[in-house]
């Protein structure tokens, strides 16, 4: 209750403080005139009213004194000085532009990019997961231990049979779901789209815990082979297809080759585990959308399995559980053969796997980077009110001398910083404003869309400055006025600175000077050393890069265009062969096309198949291997230029009728026959087709530049038709994108209803390929330039509050004999102690921090050689540049001049 | 000059704000009221100077222990009246008793002496 009265009286005073002022006049003045009306009332007339007055007024007492007292108590006097430190901070500002541009240009840069970064994370990382409860989700994958060509794994997929057989022997989750994302050609009306989808159990809707805004999910009753064949549908494709129509429920919708029924209307927003899913198809159903083969395989693994933990479970124990019931699924689906491996099953928040650990380590590095930045911001700034304070030494000391306080001093220096700190909180905005904007459009590369668990909820897109960025900017801004106002504001005001106005002519102690000067050269090398420290990591991300892009694919990506295309119906094997060659042959005939070729997949693109094969003809006898398997047609290496080893390529007489044949990458004849030469070896494909060699092509690296290739073999789309992944790949004469708009036109007229889509150039691809490492490679460095920068501004600022300081000695010295040359590298020198020290500190730092990015690394090794001469050299450069400028000045200065005392 | 106010003051603070708080006690009154009020029962014993009555009501109201309000006085003009707080009158109740245990205590000690 007190306490209520009081905040509101303070408040009032606060809000209010002119009117409070007034009437606090207005009251005395009431006083006085009652008290004087008494006096008159009680003489009865014997006194004059101005005597009255007078009397009222000496009884009152000084009213001025008075007034100022309760003035001081009400709080009205802090507010005014605030308004006077702020005024004369401002003053103070507008006397020192560049000290405050320079402070300001420097918190602005390292707050921007703090904010910038953290937005990305709390997108990222800290935005809830789109589900009902998402914390109780838990990602069930499976695990294989390492081997002496794979690391170990504890991210895989699952095959359906291991999903089911894990559902019924575990008692830790109350649902458990099996989905994975496709994509899918849906008829709506004429027209044919390209949609994602996901491919679910009836289980996943109630796992996600979603309710369908119209109609209904599907039913866990009906998740068995044969059951109805329904779909649900995104709010988006109800709004675009249907023009929301409510009784949508029960109509009917071409997926693929299926007829389905649409069953139910996902709520607005929701997209699928995947972020990105129009329609939800159930995998078990008659007709199939997709062959039901794979649903019965326990060796195709295909599943992401999400289970929602059962009430009172704990996400360690469900870990636990699932670890102990691996042997046992395992035991049940045996691997045989030489390369059999013993999988496992491991369990981790949904959360926790909601990105790549790849891109939750670049997050984290980044931010690391980012806040060296920030550190070395602050330090920098907090160097610059060092050598600034030690400059207004006399003005503290003259206004200490003549009566201030030294709670008033140091309020009106923290008042500075403060209005410093905010002055680069606003202006970092506007760099955080242009930070996000970049993050949020690096996509592809950088981020992976989905994650090792297939969540792809999180989007780049989705990065704004919002609000906790905001906060958190502010808060770093506050805080860092705080405690680089602080320091030198203890500092410039201790008791015995007084003495100052007596060093200004030079007899200072040189104990004082000494400890303030190593308390500067302290800061400055330690933003040295966090600048190697940046400057190693980014470094050797950069010679990565540069071995990366050096790396030879194995293939031509030049003047290549790709574009996928895919059936509308299901087609007779007959009807796709003459497909192919409809397709290519109009293609061809496009005027700046050389020549054209179709393949399942296109290197480091995602999406090619691996499979197991029976290797026959071995002098160990046969084996089953896990093998890349590319359908072509004909000039596919042609148009990729990837060279033909041995034997033949592909042509169009092996077709079907003929004797299936096979070429095989040089990784795959070298693993498949060590001992033997490939051509004419037999292999079985798909447990049943025996297939011979006849040809032996280069190493083509198909999953990304670091991968080293695998073995990787080719057949025929002649010989095995299949329509529903087709990559046409157009080599052209000149820029691939000017053939990019004929192309479709031409595939839309011997195809009408084919979805052409996702058109890029090879060379695109690939860039999105390296993207990722190019800008992390990229920001690593601009953080590294402005750390080395902002250091280089404090050696400076360092150096030459040195220099200033010892003018006398400097003039004693040249009076003694000293020339120009020993004074500069006097000071030179003195930058490059600074230099060593701080370079010292930074390496071993950087030793230690470069080991966090070796994930990242290609062919670097984190202590390299080159970056580590590169950034000395750097660095020596960067500190003598520093120094020069006061050393010519120390120089320069004119003996007789610097003994009368500067 | 202000240095002498300042002590004579200092010696009055506490016992002027306990004057406030019980003249308040009564009624809501105007700073004059409050002013005459106390005179009146201290009959004159308590000379000080009337200003220094501003800076305690100031100090008061920030303690929370009074609050105001403007009001019209009888003469028909314009007065801030001040109201003695829930936590203001516990707090006079505190001071009275603290009082009266120094009172106590000095008569004690001035009495062996």
């Amino acid at each position: 209750m007190s306490l209520l009265d009081s905040v509101r009286y303070r408040l009032r005073v606060f809000t209010r403080s002119r009117q409070h002022e007034q009437e606090l006049a207005e009251e005395m003045e009431f006083f006085v005139n009652a008290e004087a009306r008494q006096r008159e009332h009680a003489a009865r007339g014997d006194v004059s009213a101005k005597a009255a007055r007078d009397g009222a007024r000496r009884r009152f007492g000084n009213a001025t004194y008075y007034r100022e007292e309760a003035r001081r108590i009400s709080g009205l006097d802090v507010i005014d000085t605030l308004g006077q430190d702020a005024a004369f901070a401002l003053r103070t500002f507008a006397r020192t532009p560049v000290f405050t541009a320079v402070a300001v240009a420097t918190l602005a840069i390292g707050i921007g990019a703090n904010t910038a970064i953290f937005s990305a994370v709390d997108t990222l990382l800290l935005t809830p997961l789109p589900f009902k409860a998402p914390d109780r989700l838990m990602n069930v994958a499976l695990t294989v231990p390492a081997t002496s060509a794979s690391r170990a794994r504890d991210d895989l997929v699952w095959s359906y049979p291991k999903v089911e057989a894990f559902r019924e022997s575990q008692n830790v989750f109350s649902d458990l779901t099996a989905w994975f994302s496709t994509q899918n050609t849906v008829r709506v009306g004429d027209d044919a789209l390209r949609l994602s989808g996901e491919f679910v159990d009836s289980h996943y809707f109630a796992t996600l815990g979603i309710v369908p805004a119209l109609g209904r999910a599907m039913l866990p009753t009906e998740n068995r082979v044969g059951g109805p064949a329904v779909v649900v549908i995104s709010d988006e494709l109800w709004r675009a297809g249907f023009n929301a129509d409510p009784s949508v429920i029960g109509k009917r919708i071409d997926v693929d080759i299926a007829t389905l029924t649409i069953i139910g209307v996902a709520p607005p927003g929701f997209a699928g585990v995947s972020g990105k899913a129009k329609l939800w198809l159930p995998f078990l159903s008659d007709p199939p959308v997709w062959d039901n083969a794979l649903f019965r395989d326990p060796y195709n693994h295909s599943f992401f399995v999400i289970g929602r933990l059962a009430p009172g479970v704990t996400p360690d124990r469900a870990a636990a559980i699932s670890r102990e019931l691996g042997p046992r699924i395992d035991a049940r689906f045996p691997e045989t053969g030489p390369h059999s491996r013993h999988w496992g099953i491991a369990a981790r928040t949904l959360d926790a796997t909601r990105i790549r650990d790849d891109d939750r380590r670049t997050l984290f590095l980044l931010f690391s980077a980012v806040g060296m930045v920030l550190l070395v911001a602050c330090a920098n700034v907090a160097n610059l009110f060092l050598v600034r304070a030690a400059g207004r030494r006399r003005e503290i000391a003259v206004r200490l001398a003549i009566g201030a306080s030294r709670a008033r001093l140091i309020r009106q220096l923290l008042v500075e910083s403060v209005l410093l700190a905010i002055a680069g909180g606003v202006a970092s905005l506007a760099v955080a404003w242009v930070g996000v904007g970049i993050i949020s459009e690096v996509r592809p590369g950088l981020w992976s869309s989905q994650s090792d668990s297939g969540v792809g909820t999180v989007f780049t897109d989705q990065i704004h400055l919002n609000i906790a960025a905001f906060a958190f900017t502010a808060a770093i801004a506050l805080a860092t006025g705080l405690v680089f106002g602080l320091v030198p504001a203890m500092q410039s005001t201790r008791p015995e600175l007084t003495e100052s106005l007596k060093t200004e002519t030079g007899v200072a102690s040189r104990s004082a000077i000494s400890r303030r000067l190593s308390m500067r050269d302290a800061i400055t090398a330690f933003e040295i050393a966090l600048a190697v420290v940046l400057l190693a990591g980014s470094g050797v991300l950069v010679r990565s890069l540069v071995q990366l892009v050096a790396i030879r694919p194995g293939f031509d990506p030049q003047r290549v265009l790709t574009m996928r295309v895919n059936r509308a119906a299901a087609w007779s094997r007959d009807s796709i062969s003459r497909f192919y060659d409809v397709a290519v042959d109009r293609l061809r005939s496009l005027p700046g096309v050389k020549e054209v070729a179709i393949a399942d997949c296109s290197p480091q693109s995602g999406g090619c198949s691996v499979e197991n094969v029976d290797v026959l003809d071995r002098a160990t006898g046969p084996q089953r291997i896990g093998t890349g398997l590319h359908w072509i047609t004909p000039s596919w290496t042609d148009v990729l230029h990837v060279p033909l080893v041995r034997g033949r390529s592909i042509e169009r007489s092996d077709a079907i009728g003929a004797p299936l044949v096979v070429v095989v990458s040089q990784s795959a004849a070298r693993e498949f026959w060590p001992s033997d030469d490939a051509i004419g070896k037999r292999l079985i494909l798909h447990a049943h087709d025996t297939a011979r060699v006849v040809g032996v092509v280069g190493d083509v690296r198909f999953y990304g530049v670091q991968q080293p290739p695998r073995p990787d073999i080719y057949i025929s789309y002649y010989q095995f038709p299949m329509s529903f992944r087709m990559m046409v790949h157009i080599l052209t004469a000149g820029d691939p994108a000017v053939v990019a708009e004929p192309a479709r036109r031409a595939l839309r007229e011997v195809a009408p209803g084919f979805p052409v889509y996702d058109v890029a150039s090879m060379e695109t691809r690939i860039g999105s390929v390296l993207a990722g490492s190019r800008f992390l490679a990229q920001l690593l460095s601009l953080f590294a330039v402005l750390a080395l920068v902002l250091a280089t501004i404090g050696t400076y600022g360092t150096i030459s509050y040195a220099v200033a300081q010892r003018t006398r000695e400097m003039g004693v010295r040249i009076a003694l004999g000293a020339t120009p040359r020993d004074l500069t590298r006097l000071v030179v020198g003195r930058g490059l102690v600074l230099a060593a020290a701080g370079g010292a500190v930074g390496l071993v730092g950087a030793s230690a921090a470069v080991r966090l990015i070796r994930a990242q690394l290609y062919g670097v090794e984190p202590t390299d050689p080159v970056t580590l001469v590169g950034i000395v050299v750097l660095l020596a450069i960067a500190v003598v540049a520093a120094s020069w400028v006061p050393a010519r000045r120390a120089a320069g200065i004119p003996a007789v001049e610097a003994l009368r005392g500067g | 000059m202000a240095g002498l106010d300042s002590k004579k003051n200092e010696l009055l603070k506490g016992t002027l704000d306990m004057l406030v708080l019980q003249t308040l006690s009564v009624r809501p009154l105007h700073g004059y009221g409050i002013a005459q009020q106390i005179e009146a029962l201290s009959e004159d014993a308590l000379r000080v100077e009337q200003g220094s009555l501003y800076p305690a009501l100031e100090r008061l109201q920030k303690k929370g222990w009074i609050t105001s309000r403007w009001g019209e006085s009888p003469t028909g003009r314009r007065a801030r009246y001040y109201t003695l707080t829930a936590a203001g009158r516990r707090q006079l109740g505190n001071e009275i008793s603290s009082f009266d245990a120094m009172l106590v205590a000095i008569n004690r000690v001035l009495r062996r002496a």
